[in-house]
């Protein structure tokens, strides 16, 4: 542990600030409190508010697990993780049910999250209304008198010219019947799995400067038409090479040798988990 | 003081973080209050949250019968101002603060704007006892089901809190203490009716 620095990097200022604005983000679903986010010894847009998140909550007895885009061992989650364990000492782990903590960039693991954990997600940009509204000002008047026209009108442009609502990931939320979210860029497959969650949501924007939050047993909704429905990625009749699942979301590779496609689980910690459950079971 | 700022309070927030995430949960800080030696006329649970929440950034307000002391003595540990009491951050209503201290401070505390609701009140409330009994049914964002709580005070701060909090987003955060160290937090987004 590198003593140079206080406990999670921060002063102890810095930690009350965000603090406060979490607890007021808890106590308001959805809706976006602004806070000061310090500058970080990463760059903005690269995970600085989930960090700034998790530096606030993390205590000793904390077992930490970073992932980016489903990895535990991609440059982004590393380097997090590294900087996390430098400043505190804590564990981290790889193992989903072990951990305290979750801090996650665009996925929401695919091991059912409990009550004993807090999952706090990377968002790069979380105002679900800036793509048709570009002034702050006005989203924020959008939000207050819950005028969301906007973002309806922006799904049935979508129907209108592609026949299907064309957000990739990010497509937006309902939050308990009042705040329209932005669920962070996790896939639709995943969209699902904020609803009456049993674990506590945080999400945290570095460079726009915003936090918001789920908490748990709380009503998310995916925005969409009675007609139209909201469909997650469909994964059917495909499974992981690797672990054989398919009730996950998966990753579409192209084998370049035989050049047909294949999957393997966007959640890697997940994947191997598996595989060796069936080696100990002695499946080959 | 042998308090440690560092780690004590974090475990403070993250008790603090678990009950306003699941209205209803009672925590218990006894671990970290033994390390309180401030502020002898109030709760420790109290001290601590004071200590977690307030610095030179936030504003306060006591309702007390001895207010001035207590004042000062909050503002030098925590350097917060002192507001009056449809202008503070956080509220403090002390277990000797006169009758109708408790109505007085909700109706008054404030609420946000529309666009921003976050800069709205929490009003932290010193009470007789607490214990997941029958007394008050609680439903809302956090709640399985629903969870059942019974706060031994005298006062008549269900009725006025609803009220207060009627035009959501807008509303006014709730969280009481008692002497044995627990607390419980009432994020505006809980509603709460008497048991029958």
């Amino acid at each position: 542990m590198n003593k140079a620095y206080n406990f999670a990097f921060f002063d102890e200022g810095s930690k009350r600030e965000i603090r406060r604005a979490t607890l007021k983000a808890i106590a308001i679903p959805g809706y976006q409190v602004p806070f000061a986010s310090r500058e970080m010894p990463i760059g903005r847009g690269w995970g600085t508010g989930g960090l700034q998140l998790t530096l606030s909550l993390i205590g000793k007895n904390d077992v930490l697990k970073v992932i980016d885009q489903g990895s535990d061992e991609s440059v982004n989650a590393v380097s997090i993780k590294k900087l996390v364990s430098d400043t505190t000492g804590v564990v981290a782990t790889e193992h989903t049910c072990d951990a305290t903590l979750i801090q996650s960039r665009h996925r929401i693991p695919e091991v059912p999250l409990t009550k004993e954990q807090i999952l706090v997600l990377q968002v790069p940009i979380p105002e679900p209304l800036r793509f048709f509204e570009p002034s702050e000002h006005e989203t924020k008047k959008l939000h207050a008198e819950k005028e969301y026209s906007g973002a309806w009108l922006m799904l049935f442009e979508q129907i209108m010219n592609y026949g299907t609502m064309t957000t990739d990931a990010d497509h937006p939320v309902m939050v308990q019947d009042r705040y329209v979210m932005a669920p962070s860029p996790i896939p639709r497959f995943d969209n699902t799995k904020m609803d009456h969650c049993k674990a506590l949501i945080l999400l945290g924007a570095g460079r726009e400067k915003k936090v918001y939050a789920v908490p748990p047993y709380t009503k998310v909704v995916s925005l969409a038409f009675d007609d139209y429905p909201f469909k997650g990625e469909s994964f059917e009749n495909k499974h992981c090479r690797l672990c054989g699942a398919d009730d996950v979301f998966l990753d579409e590779l192209i084998d370049e040798e035989i050049g047909e496609s294949y999957y393997l689980c966007n959640d890697t910690s997940y994947c191997l988990e598996m595989i060796n459950e069936k080696k100990l079971a002695g499946v080959k | 003081m042998k308090l440690d700022v560092v780690h004590d309070l974090q475990s403070v927030y993250r008790h603090l973080v678990n009950s306003t995430a699941r209205p209803g949960v009672i925590s218990n800080l006894k671990e970290q209050a033994v390390h309180v030696d401030i502020l002898p006329e109030c709760f420790k649970s109290l001290v601590l949250l004071a200590l977690t929440l307030l610095d030179q950034e936030a504003s306060f307000k006591v309702y007390s019968e001895r207010e001035d002391v207590i004042t000062r003595q909050i503002n030098q540990f925590t350097y917060a101002k002192k507001a009056d009491g449809k202008q503070a951050d956080y509220i403090f209503v002390l277990s000797d603060a006169p009758k109708g201290s408790l109505e007085k401070a909700i109706e008054q505390a404030k609420i946000g704007t529309p666009q921003n609701p976050h800069e709205s009140a929490t009003v932290i409330v010193e009470v007789g006892e607490m214990a997941n009994e029958k007394g008050l049914d609680m439903k809302g964002p956090g709640i399985k089901n629903m969870e059942q709580i019974n706060v031994l005070s005298l006062e008549n701060w269900v009725e006025i809190r609803q009220k207060k909090n009627e035009q959501f987003p807008l509303g006014v955060e709730l969280i009481f203490v008692d002497a044995k160290d627990q607390l419980l937090s009432l994020p505006r987004t809980t509603q709460i009716t008497v048991s029958r």
